[in-house]
Parts: C-alpha cells; sequence; structure tokens
C-alpha cells in the first residue's frame, strides 16, 4: 500500500468513505474495516501500534452500538424481525452504527498510516497541480509542529511558575505561542530563500512522482467495488 | 573579489534612526573575517544585506548599494542568489523544509535544477565532504544542535556558492562540533575558494581559523584590522582548560597582561577568550537552606539525561551550573520548572516538589534563555503586576518597578514589541516583584555582547545579594562563571560535580 500513488489512494478512498456514508449495511461497512485492516497488516504497520491507535476507536464503536441499540426507532430499519430471526431490529441498529465508525476509522488510518507525508504532498503538487510554494510550505510547517508542542509546554510552565492556573489551548497561552509562530514562520520562509526555494521558477525533480499501473488498478478496484455497492444495495 | 558596501544607507523604518547612514566596507575574498561587535551595533544587518535578504525582507535601503563579485545581490532571484551567497544562520532548529538528511540536500539541489543523474555524486560529494554519511538517513528532528549545523554545511557544499556568510552560527551548539565546523570552513575556502565573513561575539572558536577580526560600532567599521595571530597570544584560553585546572586564586585580571588588540577588543565590548568581567559584589552572606535535590535522576525514554544529582542550595549565595550544550543544564531546570517528571527528591523549603508545586508559585523565579519565553501579560505594566496579584498596593509598586527600569512610557505596550534589552529588563524585574527565595536563571546571557552581559549578571547579582535571594545560572562561559559564582557545579554527562569554591 505505501508504493500505491497518494493521489490515486486519496481519491479512491474518498469514494469509497462517501459511497459508505449512503449505505445502512453494518455487512458492508464490517468489510471495509476488515479489508482497511488487512491491507495496513499487508504494509509493515507495527501491530502494537496499530491495536494501541484502535483501542479508542474500539471503545467509541462500543458507544455507538449502545445508542444504536438503546435509540432505535421500531420498524424504520431496512430489516425487521421476520427477515432476521436472530437479531431485533435494535440489535442491527446499534450494529450498524458501531460498524460505520469502524469502517470510517479503519480507511482513515488506511490513508493515514501507509502515506508518508512528503510522498504525499510531492504526489499532490505533480498529479493535482498544487503550487509549489503551497506544497512546500506545507513540508516545512510540518517540521514546525514538534517545536510548537515543545513551546506548548515550555509557555504552560511559564505561566504555572508566575501562578496562573491555564486550561488547555486557554487564549492566554496561544497568545505568545501566535507570536513565536509568526517569527518561526518567516525565519524558515528566509532559510528556504537562502537554499535556493522560490515559488515560481522551474526546480527538477530527482524522484519524479508518476503514477504506475497498480495505482489506477487500485482506483479502479476501489470505484468499481463502490458502485457494485451503489447498485447492489 | 569581494563583498562592497558603497555608501549604504539603510535603516529598519523608513523615516526613523537608520542603522547604516553612510557605511562602506570592503571584505576580500582571500581571507576568513570574522566581524564583531556589540548586539544592536548592525553586524547582522550586514550579512542579511549582502545575503540579499535584506532590503526584501525587512527594511528599506534608501542609498548606496552592496556588491557581491560584482554584482547585486537583491537584483537576483533566490536560484542565481543561492550559488552566489550561501547562508548559515543562527538557530539551527529553523533552517530546514524536509523531513530527512537526505530529503534536504536533494531539496537544495533541485532548487539550483540539478539534473536527476548527477544528483546522487552531488549528495554523496557532499556528505563526505563534512563527514556526516552516517546522518544521511536520520530524520532532522533527531539530530542535535551541532549535528544539523553540519547538515546545513553539507547543504551549503551541495550548493557552492561563491560566498558564505554566517551569523553566529556556534551561538547554539558545543564548542567541539562549532571546532569541526570551522574546520570544514576553512577547507571550503582553501579547496573551493569560497569567500568566507561570519559575524560573532565571540571569538574563541574562529581563533584557529580566521585570518582577521574587525570590529562594527554603531553602524561604522572601525580601521583597526586585528590579525588572528595576535589574539592567540593571549595569556589564557578558558574554553581549553577546564575550571579544575584552574587556579583557584584569582588570577590577574588579564587586561593587564593582554596584548593592545585585546584590550581594543575589550573596549568595544567582545567577549575576549580570557577576559575577566570584573564584577563588584558585596559579600556572600549564606543563610537556609532553599533547596535540596536528593539522587534526582531524569530519563527520556531510554537514555538517562540526569544521574543521581545531589546537591543543596543556600539564601544568599550565587551558584553556576557551567557545562557544553547539550550536557543537560536546560534538563535540570526543566525538572524544577516542573516540565519533566524526575525520580528521586527534590525539596523546596523541605517539602517534595511535585506535591507543592502549584502552592509554592512564586517562590522559584525563572529567568529563560529568551526573555520572551516567561511572558505572560499583555501589556508590560500587566507583566509587573502579575506579580504583584496579591500585593494592596500594586498600582502604586509597579509604576515605581516600571520607572527604575526605565520602561513606564511603555506601559501600555505589549512586552514583545520591546527591543531585547528592555525585555530582559522587564523579565528580571517581574521576577524580582515576587518575594523569591531562589531565583534560577538558565544561561542569562546567552548571544549577549560584553557589555550586556555585565549589565544583566550585576543587576541579578546585586538583587540577590540584597535580598538573599539564592540564585543559580548556567553558562558554558567559565570566566563568567568564576567571576560571579560563589559556588561553581560542572554538568558532564548528567553527572552534577562541585568545582571549587571561594568566598565561604
Amino acid at each position: 500500500m505505501r508504493a500505491v500513488n497518494p493521489v490515486c489512494k486519496f481519491i479512491g478512498l474518498l469514494t469509497t468513505t462517501f459511497v459508505l456514508a449512503g449505505c445502512h449495511d453494518p455487512v458492508l461497512n464490517l468489510s471495509a474495516f476488515c479489508l482497511s485492516i488487512i491491507l495496513i497488516l499487508f504494509s509493515h504497520v507495527k501491530i502494537k501500534s496499530l491495536l494501541l491507535m484502535l483501542s479508542p476507536v474500539l471503545l467509541f464503536a462500543v458507544g455507538m452500538f449502545f445508542t444504536g441499540f438503546c435509540f432505535s426507532a421500531e420498524g424504520s430499519m431496512p430489516v425487521s424481525e421476520k427477515t432476521m430471526i436472530f437479531a431485533s431490529s435494535a440489535f442491527w441498529n446499534g450494529m450498524t452504527q458501531a460498524s460505520r465508525v469502524l469502517a470510517y476509522a479503519g480507511i482513515g488510518y488506511l490513508f493515514a498510516l501507509t502515506t508518508d507525508q512528503i510522498f504525499l504532498v510531492r504526489s499532490f503538487q505533480k498529479q493535482l497541480r498544487l503550487p509549489q510554494i503551497f506544497a512546500y510550505g506545507l513540508l516545512a510547517a510540518w517540521g514546525i509542529l514538534p517545536h510548537m508542542m515543545q513551546e506548548y509546554k515550555r509557555t504552560k510552565a511559564a505561566f504555572l511558575a508566575r501562578g496562573i492556573r491555564t486550561f488547555p489551548v486557554s487564549p492566554a497561552l496561544l497568545g505568545p505561542l501566535l507570536v513565536k509562530s509568526v517569527r518561526w514562520s518567516e525565519e524558515l520562509a528566509i532559510a528556504m530563500e537562502s537554499k535556493g526555494f522560490s515559488g515560481n521558477e522551474t526546480r527538477t525533480d530527482f524522484h519524479p512522482v508518476r503514477v504506475q499501473w497498480y495505482d489506477w488498478l487500485f482506483l479502479g478496484i476501489c470505484l468499481s467495488l463502490s458502485l457494485m455497492a451503489i447498485v447492489f444495495l | 573579489m569581494s563583498i562592497q558596501f558603497n555608501a549604504l544607507q539603510f535603516g529598519y523604518t523608513e523615516k526613523g534612526k537608520p542603522v547604516f547612514s553612510d557605511f562602506s566596507a570592503d571584505f576580500e575574498k582571500d581571507r576568513i573575517t570574522v566581524l564583531t561587535g556589540v548586539s544592536g551595533c548592525g553586524k547582522s544587518s550586514l550579512l542579511y544585506l549582502a545575503a540579499g535578504i535584506y532590503p526584501h525582507h525587512a527594511g528599506f535601503l534608501t542609498g548606496g548599494c552592496i556588491t557581491v563579485e560584482g554584482t547585486r545581490p537583491e537584483s537576483l532571484s533566490p536560484k542565481e542568489r543561492c550559488r552566489l551567497v550561501g547562508m548559515m544562520f543562527q538557530n539551527p532548529e529553523l533552517q530546514f523544509c524536509m523531513d530527512t538528511v537526505e530529503n534536504e540536500l536533494i531539496f537544495c539541489l533541485e532548487n539550483i535544477c540539478t539534473p536527476p543523474e548527477a544528483v546522487p555524486d552531488a549528495l554523496n560529494q557532499a556528505l563526505d565532504f563534512c563527514a556526516i554519511r552516517h546522518l544521511r538517513n536520520r530524520t532532522l528532528l533527531s539530530l542535535s544542535g551541532g549535528e544539523r549545523q553540519k547538515v546545513m554545511l553539507a547543504c551549503l557544499t551541495a550548493l557552492r556558492p561563491k560566498w558564505l556568510l554566517l551569523d553566529e552560527p556556534f551561538a547554539n551548539i558545543d564548542n567541539k562540533s562549532a571546532r569541526a565546523i570551522a574546520e570544514k570552513l576553512k577547507e571550503l575556502h582553501q579547496t573551493y575558494g569560497m569567500g568566507v565573513l561570519a559575524v560573532d561575539h565571540r571569538l574563541d572558536n574562529w581563533l584557529a581559523v580566521a585570518d582577521e577580526v574587525r570590529i562594527l560600532e554603531d553602524g561604522a567599521l572601525l580601521p583597526e584590522i586585528i590579525t588572528v595571530d595576535r589574539l592567540k597570544q593571549s595569556p589564557q584560553r578558558p574554553s581549553e582548560t577546564t575550571p579544575e585546572t584552574l587556579p583557584s586564586t584569582a588570577s590577574p585580571t588579564s587586561s593587564e597582561k593582554a596584548p593592545a588588540s585585546q584590550s581594543l577588543l575589550e573596549s568595544h565590548g567582545i567577549i575576549v577568550p580570557g577576559g575577566s568581567y570584573g564584577p563588584k559584589l558585596p559579600p556572600p552572606a549564606p543563610g537556609e537552606v532553599v533547596l535540596e535535590l536528593k539522587d534526582m535522576s531524569l530519563s527520556f525514554g531510554k537514555t538517562e539525561i540526569l544521574k543521581n544529582v545531589t546537591v543543596s542550595f543556600r539564601r544568599g549565595l550565587i551558584y553556576a551550573i557551567v557545562g557544553e550544550s547539550g550536557c543537560g543544564k536546560s534538563s535540570l531546570f526543566g525538572v524544577l520548572s516542573g516540565l519533566y517528571q524526575y525520580r528521586g527528591s527534590v525539596l523546596l523549603h523541605g517539602k517534595e516538589l511535585r506535591k507543592t508545586r502549584k502552592k509554592q508559585c512564586g517562590q522559584m523565579g525563572f529567568v529563560t534563555q529568551n526573555p520572551q519565553d516567561q511572558f505572560v501579560g499583555r501589556t508590560v505594566r500587566q507583566e509587573i503586576l502579575t506579580s504583584l496579584k496579591k500585593h494592596p498596593d500594586a498600582s502604586r509598586i509597579s509604576e515605581e518597578i516600571l520607572r527604575s527600569i526605565r520602561l513606564w512610557r511603555y506601559r501600555e505596550v505589549s512586552p514583545y514589541l520591546l527591543s531585547q534589552g528592555q525585555q530582559r529588563r522587564l523579565g528580571v524585574a517581574a521576577l524580582m516583584a515576587y518575594d523569591c527565595c531562589l531565583l534560577i536563571c538558565d544561561e542569562p546571557t546567552y548571544a549577549q555582547d560584553r557589555r550586556s552581559t555585565i549589565a544583566i549578571m550585576d543587576a541579578l547579582s546585586r538583587q540577590a545579594r540584597e535580598r538573599r535571594t539564592a540564585l543559580i545560572f548556567s553558562t558554558h562561559d567559565p570566566q563568567l562563571a568564576k567571576d560571579y559564582a560563589d559556588e561553581q557545579f560542572r554538568l558532564e554527562g548528567g553527572v552534577l560535580h562541585a568545582c571549587s569554591q571561594s568566598g565561604l
């Protein structure tokens, strides 16, 4: 999955989520979830970290199940007790809600865990004609994020040392952070410029991002599965 | 061939006082020149002008011109400019836009339109030249400050500009990496004929490589050219002698023995290796123990940063913690300010710090490296009022304090808009408004010139003596520690060693 062109992956998975939004079928949702997990596991993602990331999602899914289970409108669901003997409508409703959470989380993680951010931005630049100033600006901003986190902690400690209690993301904390991030972005822009980067000049491309046959294959599979779901369900 | 400034007129505001009103100078390519001077004298502005960054990004060039090798840098596009002048900046954290060392170098090579087939060779050559092949696939985030500056040097090697401009490149890194980079700069200068012009207020790391030192004062270049050979003759070089080997009795003040060039530098406020700061302090009056660390350890993941630190600090004394960048000084202060979870115990007035932090706020004051890190108020006055929250007569006292530090007329201004020196004064005053018994300063003289170093340290230590506050400061300048501290500690590999005791 890592080698798939990020733009193709993005379009394919986005279409799938739109189709899933229109369907109320737990079987479909669960199979989308399982497929995503299988694909993630094939992409050398550590099982431990995957489980760690899935645990809040599972909790949320259980919550959604009981929400759907307790607050179902009898008879409004596409299945009734006559067709599904083993399951009540309330159970079915709960399953639909829960499986939806799982399906979205699965697809989201599939994209997030198997996509390299540099590959993603370069692919957006090449295939979707994202301006290069925007593309590299995004990458540079990504590099600043860890500094922001560190700075946030430092500001919080400074406030505490002065006897001011703060709550997370309180405006008093964000003020200094804002001032600093403006300054940082300026420094970063100067540094990038002094390395010869500018928004509107031609650059060479060492590893051009191309769309290969397997990218088309992936996009094709996603789109045809979505189409089948729309037609048959 | 050279960098020439010709009757330059430049200022940051269109109508205000200009930084340079009629500046002319000439820097030759065949000599490595270090430009020095007090903070705010305009030395960095000069460099940014030569790099073509100003007046694009800030300031107004109202007259005169700058030429580098006969070309005006501001007239070129970034792509052309980076082949003419390459720049290395002070802050190694904010110079990169990609994730790994390899990608960053590829980014540079792509910018100058290197054909794809030539990229691998150019990449390897740059990595080998800087001896950082082993860092190739590392992420930039995982590198230390010194390693990042080496990567920056590799980028510059790959871009191969005609001139290298360096804006205090060693300010944030340890001496060993600084020396290694300085050596490589000399190699670049000799092998590829790159011109090197550096700006630095500390000269010790340049002594081995630079050819000459020039002084900038109030927007004008002084006529004296100081060759480094003359500086090297100065009697002591503390950066190469550890405090343990220094004689504990006060050495003769270096100005008596120093050669003429050294006293010239000192008189212009430049930190000369070995030059004494000559503080005048009242005698210490040790009081009760304020802060006590017992077997305190700190680890990040599996790496242990601090190992079993056991030490106690008394009221009325001044303590210095010396150590290279990355030895754990900031982490130690991070523990005290509550940034990190520690093992062992830290007792403030005999009570465990992690339990009583919220109740005891205001007892411990922190002066951060960058004064902006400690501002909490929206205006200058609020900054002081925050410290006086419980005081019945807060508004009168805040006025008194602000008048005494000459900031009363800026009382309604945001603290971020003050100049660096003003911010520093405000930062210290805000903490002094508390009745704190312990003041902790993380490199309070970081990137300051000699004159403001003395001003800051005098203010801090005088306050500490008068109020019988325990003052702990960290520095990488052994001379500063020696001159101001009653007790010195050396932090090395996470272990705190007591160095010498004087005045007790």
